[in-house]
């Protein structure tokens, strides 16, 4: 009986995981497909066709959503590295009111704060490019990019760095060496969330981009509010695929022994 | 668990933490710190840049004299709140079923996890296709001859109840709670249970006075991030939410895509009002939760 | 050893992602003699707006402006191939609503191969979601000081938005009627002498014609109501088979628009200037009809977001009429298995309305020759030939056959109409003008406050 509430507990959640994808992945290749049919009566490669045509402009997506999330991710880790080292090694006056600062983008939508500097960038060249583009996704996912690295830098044993340094190894060996090889699971997972987050955002890339940068979102959203389930079925799953493959990736890095998040805030 | 340096001798050291602050504060403190300075200015229509120098309250009275903004506020607490509960709630189950021993369990939490990287746009998109009247689940309802007409089939998108934002909020944080909940639990193994065990604890006061306690941090810091995303957010409730009343994002976002400029300042206030709300809710959570943790 | 495999693999991956798309939208070189030449153009444009208000609304003036144009070519230029040579290596932002896969296919496909191969112009199409978005951009450029280097080169606009664009002098101007296909236009038709109300005055270029009609399901409905009393007459009979999109769907919009024609007692009166007091006394009327049908709406009276979630819920007979500006598109959903095969069209007896719809290029825009000449291609015989073509988009030419050559003219009429598609004839004797953008602005807030709100 015990079993068996388990398996029917754990089939729920099978089932309430990927019970959104069934449609999509139905109507990526339905036709006339109306209530009530369980199936389509009629296939159809619409969607797809339309997708990798040049019409949909998706290769022109693809790259600049790949173009400004990497780039937003490796940014954020450079800048949010040093942060997180000192957050997640050192005791000092002031820590509680840094970890607010750095906490605070992850409570305050991001819009409310790009809605105010929109018109500076208009001003000064940056809205409606990359750059700018750019700049705005690290204040969503610097916060994230921190606090993962100050919970694996709270893992790390320091103690290593000051032996190799007494075998002579200079800071740059010291990080290569030492400290890079010991943190780059962490480090790994801290890029997939930035990465991901990055990769999901409308609003921003909409405002400062303003549609001359055009991401995969922006073009998803497009469809998604114009009611062409095949085409917008389509292009969700394309959105989803580079996602999943980075979780594939990196999946080996986020269970077990790296609970990086929930640790950033338990100590 | 902070490991305290010892103090260096070189002066240069005594600047270590500073520096290495340095970069993501100055990120932090010069674009979002200042980027909302300017959404403040600009909401009372303060720009001297632009040659906006008169200091006006004009925006902030018309928020709030507008019943559609006390709707739509109203409308995300609801979806903030609930969406919040219940993905916290269902979160800490799946943990829980999901930490114990069963065959196939490596290949179930990677599926648990597959959705944390899926953008809510999609997971949107799918609600609608699965939830709305002629949708997936009304079809299965008609096959089992529960309905013959969409009519007949309650609304769950586009809905008074905003329930097809809260099953897309549900659907996405369950796994992200649930995640870092399930990390949580598998570092710290079973021992202290089964010591309660032991000493006569049943189910429930193993879970309330051993489990809970543990996982109690990870589920704070996660159940915070949720419920700032879900009362800020704008794709999913643009998606699934209805025409009157709109959530507050929305509003904001309707207002300052107006072609009457003379509207942005209102978005700015609206936006801020957003954020001032979610923060001080979010300080009122902590403080109740962190005093029911103690006791 | 395996984990380093990973890592090199994910640095691998991102190093690889970030040299490929280095530079992927670096802004066009700017060459320094053209870029002269187009601040010469701005500032003759500077000139002539300021003039342009000055005279307000004086009839002359337009044809002192075709007048220039005939002489040297559009909005000051020496000649057309003045124009053609700066535009050639611009790029050309096209700001346009994106929606629809057929349009996008049309415009990214042969638009865009033309404007390259044939005058070296590349087009850049914008998707938005409503053109009030690059209204408001261009607004927010020019208080943000961004006079020469806005982000819009052309947007797709009626209505509304070109009044507000014109109100507010962001859109460049005289240029429209100096384009050389402007000699296939019949430069006396009402539709393309005044949008909504508002004279074009060549701020603006025709790029289509649109009618309303109503669709719906011949499945469900064997007979459609031919006037709009027929129409509220079955909404009350078959509650939940019927609603239309909230504004700001431009779609919704006109249908309150029909209704209010109805329930007020004629558009005739309303054809001036805005009246404030005139639409109070009147419009009391259209709210109450609207409110009146309200719970015998889908879901006891909730108004879809879109028109494309109608499209959605007629396909599966939730409700049993859509309705849309292009008198078309019910073909071509048919063709895409959007619809059922039994989708037709209607109009009422009394009349739908019908506009037309232009192309604008924004003041502060750096590629104005690259849009002059993208907005000439799409006044081409074979352009407007092509997107009349059901199987492409199907909307209605701005062109006048008397005009075109013969071949084109028979080409036009040799165009297939599918099934669901009214004839040109049966539309056009159908026909209801718009009213002042005013008005129309007007009843969307009146519809919002005293239907929507209520």
């Amino acid at each position: 009986m015990k079993r068996f509430s388990k398996g029917v507990a754990i089939a729920l959640i099978i089932f309430g995981v990927l019970a959104p994808f069934i449609p999509l992945l139905i109507w990526s290749v339905a036709r006339r497909w109306y209530f009530p049919a369980i199936l389509p009566t009629e296939w159809s490669l619409r969607g797809w066709s339309y997708a990798f045509s040049n019409a949909s402009r998706l290769p022109q997506a693809l790259r600049q959503s790949f173009a400004v999330s990497t780039t937003a991710s490796l940014l954020a880790i450079l800048i949010g590295m040093p942060a997180g080292r000192v957050l997640g090694l050192y005791k000092f006056r002031g820590k509680t009111l840094v970890e607010f600062l750095i906490l605070a983008p992850t409570i305050v939508p991001a819009f409310a704060v790009v809605m105010g500097i929109h018109v500076l960038f208009i001003r000064y060249g940056l809205a409606d490019t990359l750059s700018g583009v750019i700049i705005v996704h690290l204040i969503p996912t610097l916060p994230y990019v921190t606090l993962v690295l100050a919970g694996v830098f709270a893992n790390y044993n320091v103690d290593y760095e000051s032996q190799a340094r007494s075998l002579g190894a200079n800071t740059w060996q010291v990080i290569r060496y030492v400290m890079l090889p010991a943190i780059y699971p962490g480090v790994i997972v801290a890029g997939m969330f930035a990465f991901i987050i990055s990769w999901s955002q409308y609003l921003l890339t909409l405002m400062i981009g303003g549609g001359r940068v055009l991401t995969l979102p922006l073009l998803l959203f497009s469809f998604a509010s114009s009611g062409d389930n095949n085409v917008t079925a389509a292009l969700s799953i394309i959105f989803i695929l580079p996602a999943i493959a980075l979780l594939v990736i990196t999946s080996r890095y986020l269970t077990g022994r790296n609970a990086s998040l929930g640790a950033t805030r338990g100590n | 668990m902070s490991a305290l340096q010892p103090r260096s001798r070189f002066t240069w050291e005594r600047f270590r933490i500073p520096l290495l602050l340095a970069p993501a504060l100055s990120v932090i403190l010069l674009l979002f710190g200042g980027g909302l300075l300017l959404t403040l200015s600009q909401s009372f229509g303060y720009l001297p840049i632009i040659g906006k120098t008169e200091f006006s309250l004009a925006a902030w009275q018309a928020i709030f004299q507008r019943g559609e903004f006390w709707q739509s506020l109203f409308l995300t607490l609801w979806i903030g709140g609930v969406a919040t509960l219940t993905s916290t709630i269902l979160a800490i189950l799946c943990a829980l079923t999901l930490r114990k021993q069963f065959r196939g369990k490596k290949a179930i939490t990677f599926l648990f996890q597959l959705n944390i990287p899926i953008p809510h746009i999609v997971g949107a998109i799918g609600i609608l296709l699965l939830f709305s009247q002629s949708g997936l689940i009304a079809r299965l309802a008609n096959l089992a001859g529960m309905i013959n007409d969409p009519a007949q089939f309650p609304a769950l998108v586009n809905d008074r109840y905003a329930f097809g934002i809260i099953a897309e909020y549900v659907w996405k944080e369950t796994c992200f709670i649930g995640t870092i909940v399930l990390a949580t639990l598998q570092s710290v193994g079973e021992d202290y249970e089964n010591a309660a065990a032991s000493l006569g604890a049943n189910r429930w006061q193993r879970f309330r006075y051993v489990t809970l306690p543990l996982i109690m941090p990870g589920v704070l810091t996660a159940s915070i991030l949720v419920f700032a995303f879900a009362f800020g957010a704008f794709e999913i409730p643009f998606l699934l939410g209805r025409r009157f009343p709109s959530a507050l994002s929305v509003l904001a976002w309707r207002s300052y895509t107006d072609t009457d400029l003379a509207l942005r300042p209102e978005a700015m206030a609206m936006s801020l009002f957003i954020a001032l709300v979610s923060t001080g809710l979010i300080l009122l959570y902590m403080t109740i939760s962190r005093k029911l943790v103690r006791e | 050893m395996k984990k380093k495999i990973f890592t090199l693999l994910f640095v691998g991956l991102m190093t690889i992602f970030m040299t490929a798309c280095a530079g992927a939208i670096a802004p066009p070189a700017p060459d320094g003699a053209e870029d002269t030449h187009a601040e010469d153009s701005d500032s003759h444009d500077d000139t002539e707006m300021a003039e342009d208000d000055a005279h307000g609304d004086d009839e002359d003036h337009g044809d002192e402006d075709m007048a220039d144009a005939d002489m040297m070519g559009p909005a000051g230029y020496e000649s057309w191939d003045a124009v053609l040579a700066e535009a050639e290596g611009q790029t050309v932002n096209w700001f346009m609503w994106g929606g629809a896969d057929n349009i996008n296919a049309w415009v990214n496909g042969p638009v865009a191969e033309t404007l390259l191969a044939d005058y070296g112009v590349t087009l850049n199409m914008v998707p938005i979601n409503d053109t009030a978005e690059a209204v408001n951009k261009v607004l927010a450029e020019k208080e943000a000081g961004q006079d020469d280097n806005g982000s819009v080169d052309m947007v797709w606009i009626n209505g509304a938005n070109f009044l507000t664009m014109r109100q507010g002098d962001l859109l460049f101007g005289g240029w429209s009627e100096g384009l050389p296909n402007y000699a296939f236009v019949d430069a006396s038709d009402p539709s393309v002498q005044n949008d909504f109300g508002t004279p074009v005055d060549g701020y603006e270029s025709p790029y289509g014609k649109a009618q309303f009609v109503m669709i719906y399901d011949s499945a469900d409905v064997e007979t459609p109501p031919a006037t709009i009393p027929e129409l509220v007459e079955w909404i009350k009979a078959n509650p939940g088979k019927f609603t239309y999109p909230a504004a700001p769907d431009f779609t919704g919009n006109a249908f309150v628009r029909h209704i209010c024609y109805e329930a007020t007692g004629g558009y005739e009166q309303f054809l001036g200037e805005f009246d404030q007091a005139l639409f109070d006394e009147k419009f009391g009327a259209c709210w109450d009809l609207l409110n009146e049908i309200e719970p015998f709406l889908w879901r006891e009276g909730e108004y879809p977001e879109s028109d494309a979630r109608i499209k959605d819920l007629l396909a599966n007979g939730e409700v049993h009429f859509d309705m849309d500006y292009n008198p078309g598109s019910a073909g071509n959903l048919i063709e895409d298995g959007v619809y059922p095969d039994t989708v037709r069209t209607f109009v009422f007896e009394t009349g739908t309305i019908a506009n037309t719809h232009f192309v604008g290029i924004p003041y502060n825009s750096p590629n104005k020759a690259g849009a002059m000449v993208l907005a000439n291609v799409l006044l081409s015989p074979e352009a407007q030939l092509q997107k009349a073509d059901p199987a492409v988009w199907g909307d209605l030419p701005v062109l006048d056959p008397a005009l075109m050559s013969e071949a084109d003219a028979a080409a036009f009429d040799a165009l297939p109409r599918h099934p669901a598609t009214l004839s040109t004839a049966e539309l056009s004797a159908n026909r209801l003008p718009e009213l002042q953008a005013d008005w129309t602005t007007a009843i969307e807030q009146g519809w919002i406050e005293n239907v929507l709100e209520n």
